[in-house]
């Protein structure tokens, strides 16, 4: 009970923080990136579900979100459907490309599942880029309208209502995360981490909440792509190459695998990180990695277990 | 903190402003490390120099003001979210109203799509994308012609010399690739020639026998090569091997070093460079040469062709603020600019349009060269038929 | 028809590579089931290497490629001992992301020495050979009568020799080869050191036929994968098998279907063999 307590605390402080951070943002610059962030969480939290519940390492989270935007967007100039019903279409167009590569990698061989999605992603890079007709290739998509119309209730362009905008979707898609996690389905996949040999033997068909675990994690990747797209007015395939999809990977393990608050804090690292640590591409390349490699060895519950471990320590201590 | 340090280090290589003086910011946004920094960083380099001679003649005046120009420049990596990321912190954060370098699509792009709604003046450099001057973005101009100007004027060269069926090989996934494909055919079509094939190869692609040997096969009267360098270099050296012996025609830009880090000079014997005549000692007019020999002693390596086209932007950028006067009203500069003659001091050679060096649409022209590579060298043969005017009235067609 | 044979050569060079790629991932994972990911950026620091002692110190070609052998098996044992080891007997899942750190640190460390731009290593070759309409240059034929070569010493050595008995003990049952007194402790440090001087020689055979530049050896393991799943895993003769139809497909569909898509379609392939022979194509079902 007193875990709980302290978790529920945790979580409304954290939201406070969350609701009044644009007050106390002085430069709006960092309000921009705090709306990356909170983008970064949504797709985070479901790489998360894959990788962090499921155990299972998920290569595309980039290129999902990439799916998302390039959904949304083209839906938007091919007809004219509102931005709101665009951006909730999107993470079921990336639900359906999501069943097609999870369907032969997960029901037959685990052990494939990785490079089959990091192939699947190299496959959406080459798609975006070559199919002009379509995705205009690497010049990209441009003008991708606000949602909400020009004169509405909300002005859209500020991004103080952007961010709160993205707040709101962030703090859903982590509550649904929660009660994935805590259904059956939720424990199910826990068991398919922990022993996926024993889930088998008790007659469950794991390879249906593995593929059930990929596509709810797409999805949540594809709606943060939608949001991105439309935040940003510009997509081009760039951003939505392996490289991304890395980040979402390392943002789960930094944050916490397999826990709620990990992918929240593992977004916001993997955002700021950069404009804080600004050198050549070929340094944070060899730090991310090692950063990748020490946290699995040495702390593989990521920030949120060592906290953890730090806080019980230290209530231990008290008593 | 990590900032002063990237500013400091450019603002040691300018000259330190006089007190009395005011201090003019101006941005970079540019990719100053990774794949895009071969273009980025020397662009990057071009502005600070620029500014530091514009410091060193007394500054850009204002009425009764002097303004010296502080630089600071911010690495895209040639990412969008990068760049957009870095022009967002310029403006909101430096208080930048002015920014310049861009040396590459994506990332330009990405700023473009957001600029109009921003109090500033983007200037875009060597980003050769087409779709950045349609949109008649009014505070946004730039120095680089987009890539279908080229392929145009390269369309017409390729037809006089005869040819009929050509064969394409290039970096289709590249936007501005393309397109001077496009505008290439056009050209070719209108003389009676046709592309019979048009076949592409990935970034990292190095082996392209597969497409050579299919374009062998449909046996075209010479082939063009459309893409960067480094995969260029391969196509030309693999034609060789697979034995087709046609003219060789390409928009690559690469320096001698870089093809012969691939192929053997006898390989690479009578192909054609078809591109914007840029920077090279060769075709270089007294101002190149200065630059060339004040961009070496600076930073202690020769300039990349294509740098220029950043060192032009900073000196219309003074001219359209002193012809302004003022610096704090953006949009009286970006009308400013597109009233603008070329300056005196610029490097490029560029082709006005109605007297003017940027267009209704912002963008410039430079004159367009055939180079040829003979003995190990690219050489200068000639001008390629290139009409701006006419460019510029098609460029405002389109939306 | 000089075509098709044209583009089957053109497939077969760059299937030799896939194949020692593929070797190599195949011995790694069937020994320690590990997804040896960061195996492709390491075989490109091989043949950076060999391009730096040709280039930068004047070695010859042979010199430098046995100089960065050694140098690539002692690589490939600091691996296994500093990385892989701690997470041997963590979730699977540990030793991926691990493979996914060293990947990220060795194009780092890549692209920190050698730069951006491409590389390739000088030979000097340039000969081309014609028959009958068909083209091979000198250079592409040594290379896959090299790639011949490896594959044929590998299988002496895992067929032969004491060691490869083991290896193979290992492969098949890993607590019965315990008790048979195979050392567990020794044999992943052996294997690492032979898949990754595989590695290395395909680095030195991408970078002297082709060039090497930063994502070249993300790449290439990808296709090492797609090889093992087309081919079917732990077997030589699956990787064989796997490599040369991976080039080939390649170069056919580049050249008869669609040379933008070619990657695409060597994906639609493999995600066919996954669903339809999910034990590949030299597997046992």
């Amino acid at each position: 009970m007193m875990t709980l307590n302290r978790t529920f605390i945790f979580y409304a402080v954290a939201l406070v923080g969350f609701i009044l951070l644009p007050q106390l943002i002085a430069v709006k610059y960092y309000l921009h990136l705090s709306v990356l962030a909170l983008i970064w969480v949504i797709a985070a939290q479901g790489q998360n579900l894959i990788q962090g519940y499921t155990g299972y390492v998920s290569i595309v989270q980039a290129g999902f979100m990439g799916i998302g935007a390039y959904s949304t967007a083209l839906m938007g100039i091919h007809s004219d459907m509102p931005v709101w019903l665009t951006i909730t279409l999107a993470p079921f167009v990336t639900a359906f490309f999501a069943l097609l590569t999870g369907y032969p990698s997960l029901r037959v061989k685990g052990h494939y599942f990785a490079i089959v999605t990091l192939a699947f992603n190299m496959v959406i890079f080459i798609v975006l880029m070559n199919f002009h007709e379509l995705t205009q290739g690497e010049a990209g998509i441009t003008g991708i309208p606000k949602p909400g119309a020009k004169d509405g209730l909300f002005n859209w362009r500020d991004r103080e209502t952007y961010y709160y905008f993205v707040l709101i979707i962030a703090v859903l898609m982590t509550a649904l995360a929660a009660l994935i996690v805590r259904s059956r389905i939720g424990q199910t996949l826990i068991a398919i981490r922990q022993n996926e040999d024993l889930v088998g033997a008790i007659g469950i068909a794991a390879w249906k909440y593995k593929l059930f675990a990929f596509v709810i994690s797409a999805m949540f990747g594809g709606l943060a792509g939608a949001i991105y797209a439309h935040y940003q007015s510009f997509i081009n395939p760039e951003i939505f190459g392996v490289a991304q999809s890395l980040d979402a990977i390392l943002a789960v393990i930094i944050g916490g695998s397999g826990t709620i608050a990990g992918p929240i804090i593992g977004a916001f690292f993997v955002v700021f990180l950069p404009e804080y640590l600004r050198f050549a591409d070929s340094f944070r390349l060899i730090l991310y990695g090692l950063v990748l490699v020490l946290a699995t060895i040495f702390m593989p519950r990521g920030i949120v277990g060592v906290t953890t471990d730090l806080m019980a320590k230290w209530g231990r201590g008290k008593t | 903190m990590r900032l002063t340090a990237i500013t400091a280090a450019f603002a040691l290589t300018a000259t330190a402003a006089f007190a009395a003086d005011k201090t003019l910011d101006i941005g970079v946004s540019d990719a100053l490390t990774g794949g895009g920094a071969v273009y980025g960083l020397p662009q990057a380099n071009a502005v600070n120099l620029a500014a530091k001679e514009i410091n060193a003649s007394g500054g850009i005046k204002v009425g009764d003001d002097t303004y010296m120009l502080k630089v600071i420049a911010y690495d895209d990596k040639a990412n969008p979210t990068e760049a957009s990321n870095a022009v967002r912190k310029l403006i909101d954060r430096d208080g930048v109203k002015y920014i310049l370098g861009f040396c590459c699509s994506g990332a330009t792009g990405a700023v473009a799509s957001f600029i109009e709604n921003e109090d500033a003046v983007m200037l875009v450099g060597n980003a050769a994308e087409r779709s950045i001057t349609t949109r008649e973005i009014p505070n946004l101009t730039r120095t680089r012609p987009p890539a279908d100007y080229t392929g145009a004027a390269a369309g017409t060269f390729v037809a006089e010399k005869g040819h009929k069926r050509v064969a394409v090989l290039g970096a289709l996934d590249v936007g501005f690739y393309a397109s001077y494909v496009d505008a290439f055919e056009k050209e070719l079509n209108k003389a009676g020639g046709e592309i019979v094939s048009r076949e592409a190869f990935g970034l990292k692609d190095r082996d392209m026998s597969p497409q050579l040997t299919k374009i062998r096969g449909q046996d075209p009267d010479a082939i063009l090569v459309v893409g960067y360098v480094e995969p260029a270099a391969f196509i030309y050296r693999q034609a060789v091997e697979l034995g087709i012996d046609v003219p060789r025609y390409g928009f690559t830009s690469g320096s001698e070093e870089q093809f012969l880090r691939v192929a053997t000079s006898e390989q690479m014997e009578g192909v054609w460079d078809l591109r914007p005549t840029e920077l090279t000692l060769l075709s270089a007019s007294e101002n190149g040469k200065a630059y060339h020999a004040n961009y070496s002693a600076e930073f202690g390596i020769a300039p990349s062709p294509s740098s220029p086209y950043a060192y032009d932007q900073t000196y219309a950028l003074k001219d359209a603020i002193e012809a302004a006067g003022t610096v704090e009203d953006t949009q009286a500069v970006a009308v400013a600019l597109r009233e603008l003659s070329v300056p005196d001091e610029v490097v490029m050679q560029y082709l006005p349009v109605d007297e003017k060096m940027f267009d209704v649409n912002g963008q410039a022209y430079t004159s367009n060269g055939a180079f040829q590579w003979q003995s190990g060298n690219w050489v200068f043969i000639q001008d390629l038929p290139s009409d701006a005017a006419a460019y510029s009235a098609f460029l405002s067609t389109i939306d | 028809m000089v075509e098709v044979i044209q583009q089957i050569i053109n497939g077969v060079a760059i299937g030799g590579v896939y194949v020692l790629i593929a070797l190599g991932l195949t011995t790694v994972f069937g020994i320690l089931g590990i997804a040896h990911f960061a195996h492709g950026s390491v075989s490109m620091f091989g043949g950076y290497l060999t391009f730096f002692f040709v280039t930068g110190w004047g070695f010859s070609l042979l010199l430098a490629i046995l100089v960065s052998l050694l140098v690539g098996m002692v690589l490939g044992v600091l691996i296994e001992l500093l990385a892989y080891r701690p997470v041997r007997d963590a979730n699977h899942i540990n030793a991926f992301i691990v493979a996914l750190g060293l990947t990220m640190m060795v194009e780092g460390l890549n692209l920190e020495f050698f730069g951006h731009e491409q590389v390739v290593i000088p030979t000097n070759l340039s000969r081309v050979f014609n028959i009958g309409g068909v083209t091979i240059p000198e250079l592409r034929l040594y290379v896959i009568i090299a790639a011949a070569l490896l594959v044929l010493a590998m299988t002496l050595f895992v067929e032969k020799t004491k060691t490869g008995q083991a290896i193979r003990a290992v492969a098949e049952n890993r607590d019965a080869a315990i008790l048979m007194g195979v050392n567990v402790n020794t044999i992943p440090l052996v294997v690492f050191a032979i898949s990754t001087a595989l590695g290395v020689c395909a680095g030195v055979m991408v970078g002297s036929l082709f060039a090497i530049a930063p994502g070249i050896g993300e790449g290439l393991v990808v296709k090492g994968f797609a090889v093992l799943i087309l081919g079917g895993l732990g077997s030589i003769p699956g990787a064989v098998v796997g490599g040369l139809v991976l080039g080939i497909t390649e170069a056919l569909a580049a050249g008869f279907i669609s040379s933008a898509y070619k990657d695409v379609i060597a994906f639609v392939v493999m995600i066919s063999v996954l669903l339809f022979r999910p034990q590949g194509l030299m597997g046992k079902a």
